[in-house]
Formats: structure tokens, C-alpha cells, sequence
């Protein structure tokens, strides 16, 4: 009875783990880059790999560990030490919610509750579609322009709870007709 | 060169180069600490070291500082007391509340801090994180709400082991020690040395205890149990409780558990001379085949063994194929011994007495287990021991000896000598030795006293040069066997392995150590005892004479190949 009820997340979880693991360069590709196999390699080819893949599984951090020959232990220490590594998959578009002081004052928090209810997924998750990620982050650094959200790389600034609906409304229109 | 300093109005004289902990402990001035470890690099971690010094605006930490001619250090002003007493109350803020229910109640080293401060109520409230205990482990369950992060387990499990299994995972008030992926120690490269339970201060560390098994099992009436004491646990016991050498500290071992209602009580040192005849016979039959490659490798530490199948696979094929004394006793007493007795083999229950955790782990090997049935059911610690006749209401300082039971009820010296390292290898040598034909009186065996590093020595057996090595602790065995397939050596014929530094009696299930002297003394304990042995050598043990008639368990027969050989093969963890 508990595999039945686990097996359609599972299943939703091995799609997107495919996916992340098919887009971008192979991993032995961006091993080559750090030839050297020094210990100092570990975060710049951490970061490298987590922008090709989006995240790191535990494939990922035992590969990084037998190429470096440093324990998987140590490297796993090292990526949850910083909160830029992440180990679950990111959705198509994933946003960061910036939550600083700035964003705070004009209605960040407020942003996040709505960002919640509408997508149904809280701080570090991934909708069951693939679709959205969510990611709550400290100052991006755009305050003068607070408060915002940063989707792919793309910032979405001066917002309120209207222009967010229709901003997530626009991107699920963009994924409906890219199918 | 010789400084002189002041310390609280009085003026002593310190080494330079040695830094303001050592020279204050040196004169009699406590300092607390929670993360120092004597032979490791400072680390500073816990702060409970601060001392004042004239001159300097801030508190330093006196364990990594080193010390100045004419500094003026006070070790107890109101501000460093108050600082120190902070610290403690902060750590107390995010532990459970338990001490009464904890295992390691009175031998807490944060228990003692708290004590030794006096403090008598909580200070800081607030949410305490929330953690779960691991207890997937064989040998070692982790419980991290009682963690402090001094790091000492994560340093010795790196530095001395090389192993890793444990580290700082998370920031800031989330960090806690856990095996890679949070997965539980189960599946992580964990060698179950147990080294981690013993710099442990509190109790987060702990090993799984099978202390209810036995009670259960000691109930039942169907149910026989077998005891097996390992000769290192009588010196430890009789270091712990102050016994003398002359009332015998296995008879008096034997006798309370006699009244726990044991079965029957054996010497596991009968298994150690199988084991090192065995393995001299090895030895011997490969010297004369011109033994070429890698030394033989003992086998009889579990931990090193698990060290090598993660590894080191390809070391595999050296390591001695001879089971380690407790599966030997084990095996030979569910099937000879049973046969023999008419004992159907359901109703004999195993429990070996043993120095070390990873004897637990290796009770449990699919090697040692046949259609179900383990050689051996259950291991006890040490600690585990002393807790049993604590809570049996046993004082066995003040009851009279018991013989232990036959057939297994006596030792050879040479069984004593596996309580340490270098012992193995010594006794292994002599009986390789005889073994050839050699005088007793002609053996000599220099041993060079260091505690780490390499330790060689060279005899002569039948007519070759033959060499003799032992190290313990994993670094040092790394490091000498890679430099020996380095330096293409093949002069050494036999390394002995532990992985504790000291061996046995450095051991991870002994009581919880004050310090290297306490090693130390279980090292001439066992010494001491192997001297009082009747018999000096294995092949002379009567036990086992009128056992096994003449030497039969040397053949290379396929009925004995099941108690007394086993094999390895490697493993895959997350390493």
C-alpha cells in the first residue's frame, strides 16, 4: 500500500532528475577543466557542475569525490556549508525571492505568501510539474528597485501582488505554448 | 631554552615553544577543555580554554597559544571564571536535559564542566534543535542532540583513521556531525574502530549496546550462554577496579558471571593460540615457497579489516585468511563443542567480553553467520560489562575466584600478548620460530619502545632472515605499506595491524580513557598477567591438547576450514 502511494512522486522525481541530467555538458567534460585535481578545485567545480545540472545529487557529490580523491563526506561538509548549493532539481523557472531588509520593508513577505499559495510549494521546493522552483534568498542587491524576483536570471522588479499573479500567469501561458 | 612566566601572583618556568596549556597543566593548574586532544593541532573550537594575560585586550585560548617570556597570565579572574561559565551554559542551552537517563551519566566531561562551574539552573532558554539519533550502525549509534561540536571525533576519525565517515554537515546552528548525505553510518565508510566513542566527551558517541540481548537470553531456560573472555578485558577490568595480579581478575570475572547465571565461562585466549599457531603455519608454509609480493597481513582486527575491503581491495588478497579469535570460539563452540555435549546448536548463545566495538560489527558478518545461526550472538564491551554487574548488584572485588570452564579454560603467555600492539607479531614470531625447530631460550625479539610509527625487527627462522612489522592505527598502516610497495622491500614477511592506536588495549570499547597513561597501564596489566601464564606457548596449552589430541586444526582439512577460515571481499560505501 506504501508503494502505491509513493510511486507517482517517484516517478515525477526520476522525470525531472532526467531531465536536469540530460541538459548541459557531461560531467566528465567539466572535469577536464580541473586537470590539476587539487583540493582547492572542489568549489569552483562544484559551481560548475550545479550550473550545467541545476543541482547536485548524490551521483554528482561521490563522482566529485573519487575525481578529487577527497572524502564524499568532506565535499558534502562543504556544499550544505554554503546555501548557494542545492540538492534537490529546480523547476523550468526557478525563482528567487529576494527576502533582504529593502525587499522586507516594501513587501517581500507578503510576495512569498502569495508566491506560495499560488504555486503551492514553500522555500526549497520544486512543483510536481517541473514547472516552478522556489528559492528564498538575502539581498540580490537591487534594493533601489525592492521588491523583486529574480526568474532564470532575469529580474522582475517594483512588485505587488497583482503584477506577481499575472508574471507567474505569463510564464505558464510561455510553457502552454512552447508545447 | 627556559622562560620564565607568571602565573595567578606565582612565577614557574616553562619550555619555549609549547603552548600555554601544556605548560600550565604541567604545573598543576587545571584547564577545561572540550575539543583539545593531546598529539592534534589546536583547534580553538570550544573557547573553554581562555585565560587572561596582561597586556592583551581579549581573552585568549591558552591551547593555541604559545607561550612568551615574562607573560603574566591569570587562569582564574572573575572575568575568565564568568566567560568560561557563559560558554558552558550556552552549550547546556541546546542539550537534552537527560543525565539521569544518559549512558555516560558520571562520566561526562560536560557533566563535570557544569559541575566543576557551578551551575545550578538553566540560564538560557530557547527552542532546542531538533535532532534524531542513528542507530543503523552495527557497533556505533549517534545520538546528535547530545553533540557539542568540539570536532574531536570528526578530527580523529580523518586524521588518525583516514576513514572520514563523520563530519560538520550544515552552518551555523544547524551544523551537527553526521556520515555523508545524512544517510546513517550503515552505508558510510564507518570502520567501527569505535576511537570516535572514546574522544567523545558526552554522549553522542555511544556504541549499540547489546547488554538487553544478553539479559533476555540469560532468562531464558532453554537458552545456554556461553561467555567469552577476552584476556585484554580482565587487565582492563582489573585496571578500572583495582585488582591485584595474584587474585586472578578472569576468575573473579568468571565467577560473577556465573552468578548472573552463565552457562558456562571460557578463555578466549585458548582462540588466540589457534589463531597464532595458525597464522605462524601460514607464515612459515609461505616463507618456504619463497613468499614473494606484500607481507602477510594480520586479520584479527575487524576494524582494520573493514578498513582494507573499503579501501583497500587490493590489499585483500594478503591479509590472513585465519578468523579472529572470537569467531574462532565462537564456531568451535556451536559446532565441535556442541557435538560433542550433545547441545542442540539453537539453544547455545555466544557472547564474547571483547575490548572493542568493531568486534560487534564483525559478530554480525555474513561470513560468520551459517543457514542463519552466528558464531557468535552477542558482544559486550568493557563498559558494557562493568554496567552488567553494576545493574546484577556484583562486587567482584570482594568474591572469591572460579575456575573457568573446560575445555576452553586456559591460555598460553603468548595469548596475553594480543592485548597490544606488537604482541601479535611477537608471538606470531616465537611460534613461527619453534615452529622450525628453534630453541625457546634462543628467541629474542627486539621491540623498539616508540608508540606510533614504524616498528621493524628481524629474526632468524630455519636458516632465513625473516622480517616483523607492527603498526596500529589506520595513518600509520597506510603510510608503512605504501612505503614498503615503494620501496619494493620484500625483507618484511609479516605486519601486524591494529587499528586503535596501542592495539587492544587502546580499544574502543574500553571504559572511556582519562588519558594515554591509562592505555598505557592496561599494556603492563596484560604484561604482567602473561608472565603468571603456566605455559609461555601456544602449542603447549593443555587446553587445547586434550581438546584437539595432536594439532589436528593445523590441516588443511575442508571440515576445518569452516570455524577457522573465512574470507573478504570488497565493499562499496559512500567513501
Amino acid at each position: 500500500m506504501y508503494v502505491l502511494y509513493f510511486f507517482p512522486i517517484f516517478v515525477e522525481y526520476c522525470e525531472i532528475y532526467i531531465n536536469t541530467k540530460l541538459m548541459g555538458v557531461s560531467l566528465e567534460k567539466i572535469f577536464e577543466k580541473f586537470p590539476n585535481r587539487r583540493r582547492e578545485d572542489m568549489i569552483p567545480l562544484l559551481q560548475a557542475i550545479q550550473d550545467n545540472h541545476g543541482f547536485l545529487s548524490e551521483e554528482i557529490i561521490s563522482a566529485v569525490g573519487d575525481y578529487l580523491r577527497i572524502s564524499v563526506n568532506k565535499i558534502y561538509g562543504v556544499a550544505t556549508f554554503y546555501d548557494n548549493f542545492r540538492f534537490g532539481p529546480v523547476g523550468k523557472f526557478h525563482i528567487r525571492l529576494c527576502h533582504g531588509t529593502a525587499c522586507h520593508v516594501a513587501g517581500g513577505g507578503s510576495l512569498l505568501k502569495e508566491l506560495e499559495r499560488i504555486l503551492k510549494i514553500s522555500d526549497g521546493e520544486c512543483d510536481k510539474q517541473g514547472l516552478f522552483s522556489l528559492e528564498v534568498v538575502s539581498c540580490i542587491g537591487a534594493c533601489g528597485l525592492a521588491p523583486l524576483i529574480e526568474v532564470n536570471d532575469m529580474y522582475y522588479t517594483n512588485l505587488d501582488l497583482q503584477s506577481l499573479k499575472e508574471l507567474i500567469e505569463s510564464f505558464r501561458e510561455k510553457e502552454n505554448s512552447a508545447l | 631554552m627556559d622562560f620564565q612566566i607568571e602565573v595567578n601572583n606565582k612565577h614557574i618556568k616553562v619550555k619555549e615553544g609549547e603552548t600555554l596549556l601544556t605548560a600550565l597543566r604541567g604545573h598543576g593548574i587545571r584547564i577545561p577543555t572540550l575539543c583539545h586532544m593531546n598529539r592534534f593541532s589546536p583547534t580553538g573550537a570550544c573557547r573553554l580554554c581562555v585565560v587572561e594575560v596582561e597586556g592583551k585586550r581579549d581573552l585568549i585560548t591558552s591551547c593555541s597559544f604559545p607561550v612568551e617570556d615574562g607573560m603574566k597570565v591569570k587562569t582564574n579572574s572573575r572575568r575568565v571564571i564568568q566567560a568560561r561559565k557563559a560558554l558552558v551554559e550556552l552549550l547546556l542551552s541546546n542539550h537534552p536535559d537527560d543525565c539521569l537517563y544518559c549512558v555516560r551519566n558520571g562520566h561526562c566531561e560536560l557533566q563535570w564542566l557544569a559541575e566543576s562551574m557551578n551551575i545550578k539552573e538553566r540560564k538560557y532558554f530557547g527552542n532546542k534543535n531538533t535532532h534524531y539519533p542513528d542507530y543503523s550502525s552495527t557497533s556505533v549509534a549517534r545520538d546528535p542532540a547530545k553533540c557539542i561540536l568540539c570536532s574531536r571525533c570528526v578530527r580523529i576519525c580523518e586524521e588518525v583513521q583516514l576513514v572520514t565517515a563523520i563530519d560538520f554537515i550544515s552552518r551555523g546552528n544547524q551544523t551537527m556531525v553526521n556520515s555523508a548525505f545524512n544517510k546513517g553510518l550503515n552505508v558510510s565508510s564507518c570502520i567501527h574502530c569505535g576511537q570516535c566513542i572514546q574522544v567523545c566527551p558526552t554522549a553522542a558517541l555511544t556504541d549499540i549496546s547489546h547488554q538487553e540481548k544478553v539479559l533476555a537470553a540469560l532468562d531464558k531456560k532453554d537458552v545456554r550462554v556461553m561467555f567469552m573472555i577476552s584476556p585484554s578485558v580482565a587487565a582492563s577490568i582489573a585496571d578500572i577496579l583495582g585488582l591485584k595480579i595474584k587474585d586472578n581478575p578472569l576468575e573473579l570475572i568468571c565467577s560473577a558471571l556465573r552468578r548472573c547465571g552463565a552457562d558456562k565461562v571460557f578463555h578466549l585466549g585458548a582462540a588466540s593460540d589457534i589463531n597464532i599457531r595458525e597464522e605462524a603455519s601460514n607464515l612459515v608454509r609461505s616463507i618456504q615457497n619463497a613468499g614473494n609480493g606484500m607481507p602477510l597481513l594480520s586479520s584479527c582486527c575487524p576494524a582494520w579489516v573493514r578498513y582494507v575491503e573499503e579501501f583497500r581491495p587490493e590489499w585483500i588478497t594478503s591479509l590472513s585468511k585465519t578468523k579472529s579469535p572470537q569467531q574462532i570460539m565462537g564456531a568451535l563452540i556451536k559446532t565441535n563443542y556442541a557435538n560433542q555435549n550433545g547441545i542442540p546448536v539453537e539453544q547455545v548463545y555466544n557472547v564474547a567480553v571483547m575490548p572493542c566495538v568493531g568486534k560487534k560489527y564483525e559478530a554480525s558478518r555474513e561470513e560468520n553467520t551459517h543457514k542463519g545461526i552466528s558464531e557468535t550472538d552477542a558482544v559486550l564491551t568493557v563498559r558494557e560489562l562493568l554496567q552488567l554487574l553494576r545493574s546484577c548488584g556484583l562486587d567482584i572485588t570482594n568474591t572469591e575466584g572460579e575456575l573457568l570452564d573446560k575445555p576452553f579454560d586456559q591460555s598460553s603467555g603468548a595469548a596475553w600478548k594480543m592485548g597490544y600492539s606488537g604482541g601479535k607479531a611477537e608471538a606470531v614470531a616465537r611460534e613461527a620460530f619453534l615452529m622450525m625447530g628453534g630453541k625457546p631460550d634462543a628467541f629474542k625479539f627486539n621491540a623498539p619502545k616508540n608508540i606510533s610509527g614504524r616498528k621493524e625487527t628481524k629474526i632468524q627462522i630455519g636458516g632465513k632472515q625473516v622480517g616483523f612489522a607492527w603498526v596500529s592505527s589506520i595513518s600509520d598502516a597506510e603510510e608503512y605499506l605504501q612505503q614498503l610497495s615503494e620501496d619494493g622491500r620484500e625483507d618484511i614477511h609479516y605486519v601486524e595491524i591494529m587499528a586503535c592506536l596501542s592495539g587492544c588495549a587502546g580499544g574502543g570499547g574500553q571504559p572511556i580513557s582519562r588519558g594515554f597513561e591509562q592505555v598505557i597501564a592496561r599494556k603492563k596489566l596484560c604484561m604482567e598477567m602473561e608472565k603468571n601464564c603456566d605455559v609461555s606457548d601456544p602449542k603447549d596449552n593443555p587446553a587445547l591438547k586434550a581438546f584437539f589430541g595432536d594439532d589436528q586444526f593445523l590441516s588443511e582439512d575442508d571440515e576445518v576450514k569452516n570455524w577457522l577460515r573465512t574470507d573478504f571481499k570488497e565493499r562499496r560505501v559512500v567513501k
